[in-house]
């Protein structure tokens, strides 16, 4: 009884100034160059990790780069496949942004890409207005279908304080359930009976720009970028954005219309949305299918996140994800890696530039 | 009247067949076949996509060649077309692909790749170079129908099913046709669950079925959660896609399983020595033609409701029909005449019920 009292009124042992050790500080500064030097070993040692996987899954080294970046860039049907796949990943990005912008944790993008898509269908096969305006009103429904769908988890937040982070997911299977419900119900193909919806006439589609199968999905995209790049860096509203987003209370006390802000921002991120749904089912499968929009809810958080929600590198981001896809498929294609260790890969590369965030706000010290 | 615009519709199928046979001319293969398997979930899902990977295993060992398999291909364009052009790109020219989903996708592909044979379970479109393919399901689940007939004992069975429309609405019918062969007075309680693979909501239907003092479930889902709660309980139940006695040994008395390569196997042979016509229709493979089959029968299957299984299944070979009439539906009205067979289109198109088919609606 008595040692371990007597311990404990021994002081405690004196750090022996010999031995260093590794301290995280906060960096005060990180300029450009820097930050894309960071990233880029980020992606490098991601890189890395995947080539020892792939390796010893048994792909030979020598093959690998000509394969997976070789094989990509030189055949123009995969570059065009690359540049499909991103148009409605650059869509769900922005969505993701902009309501990020503004810390609404939109996690419903494909509830308002499912709604986005019904209220663009319902346009084509009433067949809505003048055929010349037929596309344009059928953005317009698909932009004001998302925003419908994110309407009730704003206003749940507002009035009752619910965290949108729950009732934007679950709203996610409600959607889902109504979209099989029209699709095994009253929307069917009436030419096969199957559940999906009858194919859109030829001017109900993002007509091709002329090259493999890219359509006007994607200069839509890229449009849709370059607008919200001005409304979050250059204009009154993005410039309000920032405040909200550092601090709401603060915003507020200086005068920032921070509840109309934070409406604007996430109504805008469920149109964009409902816009994504859009480019998919007029873009390129030319009806309104039962997955339609699979997996991109996610993958639009994922863009924005690594893309610090900011619209250009949205663009840039979306471009790599798509490059993660095909280059994927490639890999199961020509290697027949299993599916699982390509989404391992796709993961451990993601993890990776997201991991060097880390470094980009913090720096590691030796302190002796 | 009725017959005057049969013989109408008659005369305007022969002209369609006509006109159409200058272009039906056999498809050419260009070069070595290769052939590759595209599936849109993983190949190993116990049900759906594992049969498919399984008469992949079976047509590489019988045919000696290598057939390389990408997974996890979802039901979108973006994700459909770079994988098979990436295969095309690598000189495979015979593509077998897995889903309804892929059906617009192939097509495409088909006319855009005219030397490239496309080959579409599940699938609804066709072409001079693209076929797709189903199973009579409807013949094997009525067998399993009867064998579920024959192990309840309370006469009430039920039935755990993905979406209500043709394919899996058959299904159901014949399950309980079969049923009615051994006890007259079987019925069969259904739930369709929403989702082909929800395995959490088809043990909640399989729970509810038993609860109700149902004794053998059926199932047409992509999942054996069925068959897992049914040996859980104590009760019996019978499979969809593969012999489910691999989950549920005990409980399962029998199972709708696909033998795809019974069918591909001819029909690739048929692709490469250049004599292959798809029909414009596609192919809807009975139990003589590949595709669908059991696996029965389980221990509570007695032996001569298990011989009955077996001559029935040999009389279906034989072309016996199981949606001939006269056949009414549950509420009375007559769905097929007597001295006919329920149509294909009609078949695809199923939205009723036949008497003893207890439903959500």
């Amino acid at each position: 009884m008595a040692e371990p009292l007597a311990a404990l009124d021994a002081a405690p042992p004196a750090p022996s100034r010999q031995s260093s050790r590794m301290t995280v500080e906060i960096r005060q500064t990180s300029p450009a160059g820097q930050r894309i030097l960071i990233r880029g070993a980020g992606l490098l040692i991601g890189l890395a990790i995947s080539v020892a996987i792939l390796a010893w899954a048994g792909v030979g080294l020598g093959n690998l780069a000509n394969e997976f970046i070789y094989a990509i860039f030189s055949d123009s049907r995969s570059v065009a496949s690359v540049l499909v796949q991103m148009a409605p990943l650059l869509i769900a990005g922005l969505a993701a942004c902009v309501a990020f912008r503004v810390r609404f944790w939109n996690i419903g993008i494909e509830g308002q890409m499912i709604f986005g898509s019904i209220a663009a269908t319902l346009v084509a096969i009433t067949d809505f207005g003048p055929p010349a305006l037929r596309l344009v009103v059928m953005l317009m429904a698909a932009a004001l279908g998302g925003m419908g769908w994110i309407f009730v988890p704003v206003a749940l937040k507002l009035k009752l304080g619910i965290s949108e982070v729950v009732s934007t997911l679950l709203l996610n299977y409600v959607a889902l359930n109504f979209l099989l419900h029209l699709l095994y119900g009253s929307w069917q193909d009436p030419k096969s009976s199957f559940p999906h919806s009858e194919q859109y006439d030829a001017i109900e589609r993002l007509s091709p720009i002329g090259w493999e199968n890219v359509t006007l999905a994607l200069p839509l995209a890229l449009l849709l970028a370059l607008i919200l790049w001005w409304a979050l860096n250059i204009s009154r509203f993005g410039f309000f954005t920032r405040f909200v987003h550092a601090n709401p209370k603060m915003a507020k006390a200086i005068g920032i219309p921070v509840l109309g802000v934070t409406c604007a921002a996430a109504l805008l991120s469920g149109a964009l949305a409902g816009v994504a749904g859009f480019a998919i089912s007029a873009g390129i499968e030319y009806r309104m299918t039962q997955s339609f929009f699979f997996g991109y809810g996610f993958s639009g958080i994922l863009i924005a996140f690594l893309a610090r929600n900011n619209p250009i590198g949205v663009i840039v981001v979306a471009f790599f994800v798509a490059i993660l896809f095909v280059a994927g498929q490639s890999l199961q294609v020509f290697y027949q890696i299993p599916g699982a260790i390509v989404q391992l890969i796709q993961a451990i590369v993601v993890i990776s530039v997201a991991a060097a965030e880390f470094f980009i706000r913090h720096r590691l010290k030796w302190t002796k | 009247m009725t017959r005057h615009i049969l013989r109408l519709l008659a005369f305007g199928l022969a002209l369609v067949g006509l006109s159409a046979l200058p272009a039906m001319a056999a498809f050419k293969l260009k070069g070595e076949p290769k052939i590759a398997l595209v599936i849109f979930t993983q190949k190993n899902d116990g049900g759906w996509s594992q049969a498919l990977d399984e008469a992949r295993q079976r047509l590489e060992a019988s045919m000696g060649v290598k057939i390389p398999v990408v997974e996890n291909v979802p039901e979108n364009a973006t994700a459909i077309r770079p994988a098979v052009e990436l295969l095309i790109s690598r000189g495979f020219n015979i593509i077998i692909g897995s889903a309804f989903g892929y059906s617009d996708t192939f097509k495409e592909l088909s006319e855009k790749y005219p030397d490239v044979a496309f080959l579409n379970p599940a699938g609804i479109t066709n072409g001079p170079n693209l076929q797709s393919f189903y199973g009579r399901t409807y013949e094997s689940q009525y067998l399993c129908g009867m064998a579920a007939g024959a192990a309840s004992k309370s006469g009430k069975l039920g039935f755990v099913a993905a979406n209500p429309f043709g394919l899996v609405n058959w299904t159901v019918n014949a399950y309980a046709l079969g049923a009615q062969q051994v006890n007259p007075n079987a019925t069969v309680t259904v739930i369709y669950t929403g989702a082909w693979n929800d395995p959490v909501k088809e043990r909640a239907a399989a729970e509810a079925l038993i609860e109700q003092g149902i004794d053998v479930i059926g199932q047409h889902v992509d999942t054996p959660a069925t068959q897992i709660v049914a040996q859980e309980k104590g009760v019996y139940a019978t499979g969809h896609h593969r012999d489910l006695r691999e989950f549920a040994p005990k409980a399962t008395q029998c199972s709708s399983v696909w033998v795809w390569d019974r069918f591909l196997e001819p029909e690739i042979k048929k692709i490469i020595a250049g004599d292959w016509t798809p029909p414009a229709y596609g192919a809807f493979l009975s139990i003589k033609e590949g595709g669908t089959d059991i696996a029965c029968c389980g221990d509570a299957v007695p032996k001569d409701a298990a011989d009955k299984i077996t001559a029935e299944r040999e009389a279906i070979v034989n072309g016996k029909q199981v949606y001939a009439g006269p056949l009414a539906d549950r509420d009375g009205k007559e769905r097929v005449p007597a001295g006919q067979v329920l149509s294909d289109a009609d078949l695809w198109k199923m939205d009723w019920f036949v008497k003893g088919v207890i439903s959500q609606k």
